[in-house]
């Protein structure tokens, strides 16, 4: 098989190694990604364990090499319609939203924010932020250029179709109201699925009170809490104000339900507490696990380090979030069945990763299995764990199960050792 | 000198216009000696700003670029392009950061111009200094070394070897299959199926392209990527040499296991207390036995031996002690189990299920501290263990301790050869833990498996995998490799051979000349960093594109 | 001492952290104070005190040096060595009778746009206090 051109769906970190790596060895690539930006999950956290470095200072030279790279198309805000042929001459179908400013003209100097008269909640900043209807979703996002939302955009939603207030504001030209959506065809050897994952949905577990006491927090929304380029600057500004004196993380949530661990959660919950210890020295931090799931090389003196600065760590077969007198308290049960009250100021609860959404359809699409969790299923008699059971298609990183950043990387690669042995 | 060069003002539509006074900058800096031309352009970093550039640059024939508009991250590449478009020397140009770091940070016009026009005076007195800067070639060989015939090692030799390219693959036991071959079986989702490994050590020896050397050891390895000259010691009867070139290396060496002698509680060496190894073998043999030549009737299985001594979680014992736990109640009838965890470590999403069913089957599963004592009681052996504040035993007729997994013994010296470094543990030490988990500091040497640290299989052929799809997008057949441009070169007269450079170079890439008494930059491993710049005592490297004049003449026009 | 002191503050920032830092304060658009003149560079371990003592020498009246945190260093150990040189010039400093304080090393990530405006306002207001470097004499350029 000859040198053909691979399609990598989802432009997170796996799918931009993957592309990198690929379009180094002279491959096109089409990248896709649903959002606006680049970059994936991993462009929201502030550091990541165990070496706790800066996420940004990591990833930006990722996507900048991304933006740049001649051999790497990029698809912004498009899905993957359909998937015809068999591997060597995949014919798919793109369906691509219009972004309404244009990649080419806008410079990102977001003169246009301002006068869009639209408020909305910032997803992206897990809703702790505003943005308007024109807006990229934080700063520092790259291509550092907004799309409209059309849903909510007045113009385009038609509730005040003479709104041009971002396109006045524009001098460069770049906002265009009459970009229509569109479907693309491409022809590729291969594919590779990395989509990602989400998070299990916290406010279906009342006991953990979220949603109920606005001091719970979910991990993302902590994440964005303390990052520097998130909704605070990194200050953590509660929803309800007060004293931070005793905080809890809770491992685990929702892993009972799902019925796996997701492997990363005692990580990054000990990553929270090493940056909490460092912010507010005097406040008393409480990690509640049921197993400590430390597996890499590095990560027991993590934990111990964590240890060392004072963290308790609590093991405890169930646990529950209440309040008492407008003071949040957390309930558990341990090892032996006695039963422990510990009065808390805030709540961080670390979620089970769960397939991303889409992914069911996606399989259809691609006419792949999922497993009995709903991740890609990528388990066979070959040993091969980056392989599906349609030959050219790979799946890498979360969306085939929940890992850590350099699995998602490693499989990133060995995709890529896959398809370029292929084409041999 | 009469330079001839050019500068150009983007306006960036209101950002810089607005908020600097672009005339007066240009007033400023017209009369600079060297200066052959200023203009304005509304935006450069568009397509018609690009062909503007280009033109200009032919029209005027600069000698240099200056170009003032945003930061270096943003748009140093595209320009770069134009000036290639341009058939111009694109290190002969210099990006002056006016927007993000002059009229975007200073809310004053007149000291955000003030501020331009210093930056961009650094920039053309700097610039003036540029030389042209050639991009190299460097012949490459596709071939690959190696080392370790595991699972790892197989599954690496297996994806590169090809009709364009050879795979060396030297073991240092007799035969191939490492580790696994000791296994009795995989777990269910690894596959299962141990003849898998047989399968791949058969497609090894029948693959002509690549060339097996067991009972053999690495010798001598010198050189950098694309260009590694490699010598592989045989012995035994067919006792020998072989030289070879390779363009890159895979370190596949694998693990040992935790000695339990090392520390007397685990009761290692009382009868009927096995290793989770020798287990295998029993299962493997088909008979699970006592010393008495009965079957047990309560086995203990005690995770995490040696976790607390080497300060890791091995992350497979659990899961291959919950196999050992199906295998027994699948295979004794009335057989009591216990696995004495310290902490469920089932971090693959399939993990928990089979934790699951054996707890079905009737496993006890018993949380305890790292604290266990083994000891004969009789015919029988004690095991004493402390949970949540309480001391509790049990008596059993056999243990099965699970060891971790500890660097393979012959990694310190492997790292001293390949002048690669080790970790706080005794493993190999990857670049990046996180962004480049497979990579070392001498580019073209990977590491794959269980040589950077415990795994299981699957996860150890992804890392093969892996290395194969950096070594395949790094070394193309008949292609040759481009090295980084901006980098350190050694002056002979000035340097006195203290090697000061070579002990800060994290890259390898100084070497010490003993003939002539100098330490000299290999240019094809160079990253350009400057550290070593920086270390010199008398000043005798220097950074391409970041000279010491180069900087000098910044410094000064950021003092005017 | 004139009133109207206004500094001249010599900036050597990393390439991959710092700089991209400073960058990301100025889209913020945060207010810098202007007189810290930034020279880019690729890795902090790249300054050493042949350009930390030319700029005090040629009149610089603080220097300050950015790179990525420990740990973060985009050639692994970069900013380490940048740290023990920077220890050994704080000394030298106090050898030239210059206040040790008009020497800084900070570590600024990509992510940092808020720390960048706070470590080089604060720095200025000091230097500024701190009034003209005593050594200072102009080059003959």
């Amino acid at each position: 098989m000859k040198k053909q051109n691979v399609l990598v769906v989802g432009a997170g970190l796996a799918g931009m190694k993957a592309a990198l790596l690929l379009a180094n060895a002279g491959v096109t690539v089409y990248l896709l990604e649903k959002e606006s930006l680049i970059g994936g999950q991993t462009i929201k956290f502030e550091e990541v364990y165990p070496n706790m470095e800066c996420a940004t200072c990591m990833v930006s030279p990722i996507q900048q090499d991304v933006l740049q790279n001649k051999n790497i198309e990029l698809f912004l805000l498009s899905e993957l319609e359909s998937v015809e042929g068999e591997t060597g001459r995949f014919k798919v179908k793109i369906s691509k939203k219009a972004r309404y400013v244009s990649l080419v003209n806008c410079i990102g100097c977001d003169a246009c924010y301002e006068p869009c008269p639209v408020n909305l909640d910032n997803e992206f900043e897990e809703n702790l932020s505003k943005k308007k209807a024109i807006s990229v979703p934080c700063a520092g996002a790259l291509p550092n250029v907004p799309n409209i939302d059309p849903e909510n955009c007045l113009r385009l939603n038609g509730k005040k179709k003479e709104c041009k207030a971002c396109q006045e504001a524009c001098v460069f030209d770049a906002i265009d109201f009459t970009e229509k959506d569109e479907t693309l065809d491409l022809e590729v050897g291969a594919i590779l699925v990395a989509t990602g994952f989400d998070l299990f949905d916290i406010e279906t577990l009342p006991q953990f009170g979220y949603g109920k006491f606005p001091n719970v927090y979910s991990a993302m929304e902590f994440e964005r809490l303390y990052a520097q380029n998130g909704p605070t600057e990194g200050e953590l500004i509660l929803r309800k104000d007060g004293d931070l004196k005793s905080i809890g993380i809770i491992h685990c949530v929702g892993r009972k339900e799902q019925g796996y661990c997701s492997g990363v959660c005692c990580m990054y919950s000990a990553k929270f507490a090493h940056f909490l210890k460092h912010k507010i020295h005097e406040a008393k931090i409480y990690e509640f696990y049921t197993d400590l799931c430390i597996p890499g090389k590095s990560h027991q003196s993590f934990y111990e380090e964590t240890r060392q600065k004072g963290v308790d760590f609590i093991h405890n077969e169930t646990i529950r979030v209440e309040s008492q007198k407008d003071r949040l308290q957390i309930t558990y049960r341990d090892g032996n069945g006695s039963d422990s009250v510990v009065p808390m100021d805030m709540v961080i609860l670390s979620p089970a990763m769960i397939p991303g959404k889409g992914t069911e359809q996606l399989a259809k699409t691609l006419g792949i299995n999922l497993d009995k969790h709903g991740f890609f299923n990528t388990q066979n008699e070959r040993l091969s764990p980056v392989s599906t059971e349609r030959e050219g298609i790979f799946v890498i990183g979360c969306a085939e199960g929940p890992k850590d950043i350099p699995d998602s990387v490693l499989q990133a690669e060995a995709a890529v050792g896959k398809i370029l042995a292929s084409f041999r | 000198m009469n330079g001839q060069i050019g500068v150009y003002i983007c306006e960036c539509g209101p950002n810089i216009k607005d908020r600097i006074d672009i005339d007066k900058v240009i007033e400023d800096i017209s009369s600079l000696g060297d200066v052959k031309t200023v203009k304005r352009f509304p935006l450069l970093c568009s397509n018609d700003g690009k062909k503007f550039l280009e033109e200009e640059i032919k029209k005027e024939d600069l000698s240099h670029l200056v170009v003032a508009a945003c930061s270096p991250r943003e748009h140093e590449k595209t320009f770069m392009d134009v000036c290639e478009q341009a058939d111009f020397n694109p290190y002969l140009f210099q990006l002056i950061n006016i927007r993000e770091h002059c009229a975007w940070m200073i809310s004053d016009k007149n000291e955000a111009t003030a501020k331009a026009i210093k930056y961009i005076r650094a920039g053309i007195r700097r610039v003036a200094l540029h030389r042209p800067l050639e991009k190299k070639e460097i012949e490459s060989i596709p071939d690959v070394l190696v080392i370790g015939g595991g699972v790892s090692g197989l599954e690496a030799s297996l994806s590169l070897a090809g009709k364009d390219r050879r795979v060396y693959l030297v073991e240092k036991t007799g035969s191939l299959g490492g580790m696994a071959k000791k296994l009795s079986q995989l777990l269910p989702n690894q596959g299962s199926n141990l003849s898998l490994i047989d399968e791949k050590v058969e497609q090894v020896h029948n693959n002509e392209n690549i060339l097996v050397s067991t009972s053999s050891t690495v010798g001598d390895v010198r050189g950098f990527l694309g260009n590694f000259e490699i010598v592989i010691h045989t012995d035994g009867e067919t006792s020998g040499f072989r030289k070879a070139q390779v363009g890159a290396i895979v370190v596949a060496t694998g693990f040992d296991v935790f000695d339990p002698e090392e520390n007397s509680q685990y009761g290692y060496g009382i009868d009927n207390v096995f290793t989770a190894q020798e287990f295998e073998e029993q299962i493997k043999s088909g008979n699970v036995l006592l010393k008495s030549g009965k079957p047990p009737e309560s086995v203990a299985i005690i995770h995490c031996v040696g976790r607390k001594e080497r300060g890791y979680c091995s992350k497979v014992c659990c899961c291959y002690s919950i196999k050992f736990a199906h295998y027994l109640k699948d295979n004794l009838s009335n057989v009591n189990v216990s696995e004495l965890y310290v902490d469920l470590c089932l971090p693959h999403k399939s993990d928990q299920e089979y934790f699951e069913e054996a707890k079905k089957k009737g496993v006890h599963f018993v949380r305890s501290e790292e604290e266990i004592n083994v000891n004969q009681k009789g015919d029988q052996i004690e095991v004493e263990y402390h949970s949540e504040g309480k001391t509790d035993s049990i008596v059993v007729d056999m243990v099965v301790l699970a060891p971790a997994m500890i660097p393979s013994g012959d990694t310190p010296e492997l790292a001293h050869l390949l002048n690669i470094p080790l970790d706080k543990s005794g493993f190999f030490k990857e670049i990046h833990e996180v962004l480049d988990p497979i990579s070392t500091p001498i580019e073209g040497i990977y590491i794959a498996g269980c040589a950077t640290g415990p795994k299981n299989i699957p996860e150890s052929i992804v890392q093969s995998q892996a290395a194969s799809g950096k070594i395949l997008s790094s070394l193309i057949p008949g292609e040759k490799i481009v090295p980084e441009v901006k980098v350190s070169e050694i002056r002979e007269e000035f340097c006195t051979g203290c090697q000061t450079c070579l002990s800060v170079c994290f890259y390898g890439a100084i070497r010490f000349d003993s003939f002539k008494g100098i330490s000299v930059v290999n240019e094809a491993i160079c990253r350009g960093c400057g550290s070593c710049v920086g270390s010199c005592p008398s000043g005798a490297i220097r950074s391409k594109h970041f000279t010491y004049p180069q900087l000098y003449r910044e410094i000064l026009e950021a003092l005017r | 001492m004139d009133t109207e002191f206004k500094p001249n503050i010599v900036g050597f920032l990393c390439n991959w952290c710092s700089y991209a830092g400073a960058d990301l304060a100025g889209s913020s658009k945060m207010e810098i104070e202007p007189s810290l003149s930034v020279i880019r560079v690729m890795c902090s371990s790249r300054i050493n005190s042949n350009l930390v003592l030319s700029s005090l020498l040629w009149g610089a009246d603080g220097v300050l040096v950015a790179g990525c945190h420990p740990g973060d260093c985009h050639y692994e150990r970069g900013n380490y060595y940048a740290r023990r040189r920077f220890a050994l010039l704080k000394k030298i400093l106090e050898v030239l009778d210059l206040e040790p304080d008009r020497l800084q090393l900070s570590w600024i990530s990509a992510s940092e746009g808020k720390r960048y405006s706070e470590v080089v306002n604060t720095f200025a207001e000091h230097i500024s206090q701190a009034g003209p470097n005593s050594l200072a004499h102009n080059p003959k350029v």
